[in-house]
Formats: structure tokens, sequence, C-alpha cells
């Protein structure tokens, strides 16, 4: 006759020491990596994509002649339209954008529509009683974009015989509000080929 | 005979001229368009060796080439990237931008990937991000 208490013991040990096994092998690795690093964990839309495409913006953008000529155009950031079948956030490559441009010093940026509504609020709370008249903002002092920023991101996406190759293609335009004019425009391309 | 030293004169005036002109294309503390300060350049390969700042991995790809301009109040770099083997060559580069004080003038780049062909040439061109960047490194890391 096993006297269970043993019996216990005997299953007991080896299936806790195959458990801490099991646990120490399954130990995550968390490293932080180089932010501007290329990433190509797979090909889809990634974070060097969109590095790239602020980058190239900005700087093409920096050479045109509306904005080289030191006249400080102020812009306004209209939408970039996601054309591909995957989520892509426009918003941040946009962001990015402004951040580059804004930090030349090259061009100012009006409030745009998607942050419209904040301004109005804030402005009309200003107008408050809660708020000293002399010390609060005016209303009807904001100053109109003379040029907006739109633009579009496609791809073209052909998968055969474990090959996947994606293209992208940003198009971006500056837009002269007043008089209707494309006053720059420019596009980065980017080719991505995964095979198994 | 004094037709003969007036035209004497006119020549070493001329050739003068010439050489002043010459001589005046290229700014002290610039070589092929480029800024290199104090350090002494005469030729292709000492600007190239002054610019280029390979990290990580080595690559075998060599810029053979290095010109800059302005453009506007803004440096212009363009660089010929070389790959003499008969293998195709994946690269990553970015440029450093230095200000008037040695200090860095813009972020770090993103890296920008390169694919070159066996046996080709490409030129790599970038706009500096911003007016103070009076200098430059083009910073070379191998992906093989």
């Amino acid at each position: 006759m096993i006297d269970p208490s043993r019996l216990s013991r005997v299953v007991l040990l080896p299936l806790l020491a195959a458990l801490a096994l099991a646990a120490g092998c399954a130990t995550e690795k968390t490293r932080y990596g180089d932010a501007r690093g290329v990433e190509t964990v797979s090909n889809q839309f990634g974070s060097t994509d969109l590095q790239l495409i602020a980058e190239s913006m900005t700087r093409s953008m920096l050479n045109a002649p509306v904005v080289a000529g030191g006249n400080l155009p102020i812009v306004t950031v209209q939408e970039v339209k996601n054309k591909t079948s995957e989520y892509i956030d426009t918003r941040a490559i946009t962001d990015s954008i402004r951040v580059e441009l804004q930090k030349s010093g090259r061009v100012r940026f009006a409030v745009d529509a998607a942050a419209m509504d904040q301004q109005i609020e804030e402005l009309k709370r200003q107008q408050s009683d809660y708020y000293d008249a002399k010390k609060s903002t005016e209303t009807g002092k904001m100053v109109g974009a003379a040029y907006r920023l739109e633009g579009n991101i496609t791809s073209i996406v052909k998968e055969a015989k474990g090959v996947k190759d994606v293209f992208y293609k940003f198009n971006l335009q500056l837009w002269n509000i007043q008089n209707g004019l494309l006053d720059w425009t420019d596009e980065k391309e980017i080719r991505k080929t995964t095979s198994k | 005979m004094k037709r003969t030293w007036t035209i004497i004169a006119l020549l070493v005036a001329a050739l003068a001229a010439g050489c002043s002109a010459k001589k005046g294309f290229e700014k002290p503390g610039f070589s092929f368009g480029c800024p290199i300060g104090d350090a002494k350049v005469s030729s292709m390969e000492d600007l190239v060796k002054l610019k280029v700042v390979h990290e990580g991995k080595r690559t075998t790809i060599e810029p053979t080439e290095m010109r800059c301009t302005m453009t506007g109040d803004l440096q212009k770099i363009d660089v010929v990237l070389n790959n003499d083997s008969s293998q195709v060559k994946r690269i990553t580069y970015k440029f450093r931008w230095i200000d008037g004080e040695g200090m860095r003038a813009w972020d770090e780049e993103v890296w920008k990937p390169l694919l070159m062909y066996e046996n080709s040439n490409v030129t790599i061109s970038a706009v500096a991000p911003t007016n103070k960047a009076v200098d430059f490194r083009l910073i070379l890391l191998s992906q093989e």
C-alpha cells in the first residue's frame, strides 16, 4: 500500500519542476529599440513608412517657392484620404509633417477643421462672466489660412506563390485657398516585398 | 613697341583675372561646395572620408562623389553611391545635421532603406531641414 502523502509528493514535485521550467522558457524579453530604425516586422504600413513619408514631404515642401520665400504662409491641414485596403492613421502622418514644418519656422498653421470645435469652445468659455474681460481673448480675431494641405495614400498589393508585394504611394498637395491654384505637390513611393 | 607692351599687359591682366576667377570659384572652408571647416581636402576621396561615417555593420557600398550647393538658404547635398559587387546590396542611410557650433542642428533622421543593384550607382539627395544646419555627416549602415 502506497502512502497517499508520499504519492502526492512524488507526483507533485516533478510537476512543479516542469511548470517552473516551462514558465522560465516562456519568459518574455522586452528591450527598447531605435524609434527611427527600419522596421520590417511585416509588410503592412509601419513606423518607418510613416517617418519616411513625413520627412520626404517636409523637406520637399521646404524647397517650394511658396515656403522658401520666407513669407511664413499660413496653412491649414485637411484630410489625407486613405485609399488603401488597410487601416492607416493618416492623421499621424499629417501630424508628423506639421511638427517638422512648424519646427523649421517657415510655416504657420491655422486651426484645422478637426480642432475647430475645441477652439470655439475655448473662445466661448473665455467670454463668460467668470473671466476678466480685459484679459480674455476676443472673438473675431482668428486668422484664416492662405493654403490648405491635403493628400491621399494609395496602395497596390500583389500576392502570388508565397511572395507579397506592397506598393504605397503618398501624395500631398498645397492649395492656394484664395485662387484655387496648386502651389506645391509631391509624392513618395515605397515598395515592400515579403517572401516566405 | 608701345602697342606690344600694351598687348602683353592686357594678356597678363586677362590671365590674372582668369586665375583669380578660378581660385574664387571655391570659397575658403568649402570643397566641392561642401563645408569642410579647417580640414585639408585636396580630392573627392578626402571629402568623402571627412563626411561619411559607417555605423554598425560596415557596408561595401562606397560613396564616390559628393557635391553640395545652396537652395535658398538651405544646404542641398547630392551623393553618388556605388555598388561595385556582383550582388544586390541593401543599406540604410541618414544625414546628421550640424550647426555652426558643432552641435546637432536637428533631430536624428529616420534610417532610409536603399536597394542597390549589382554594379550600379545611385544618387541620393538631401536638403537640410533648417538653415541652422551648416554642416553634415552621411551615415551608412549595412542591412545584409
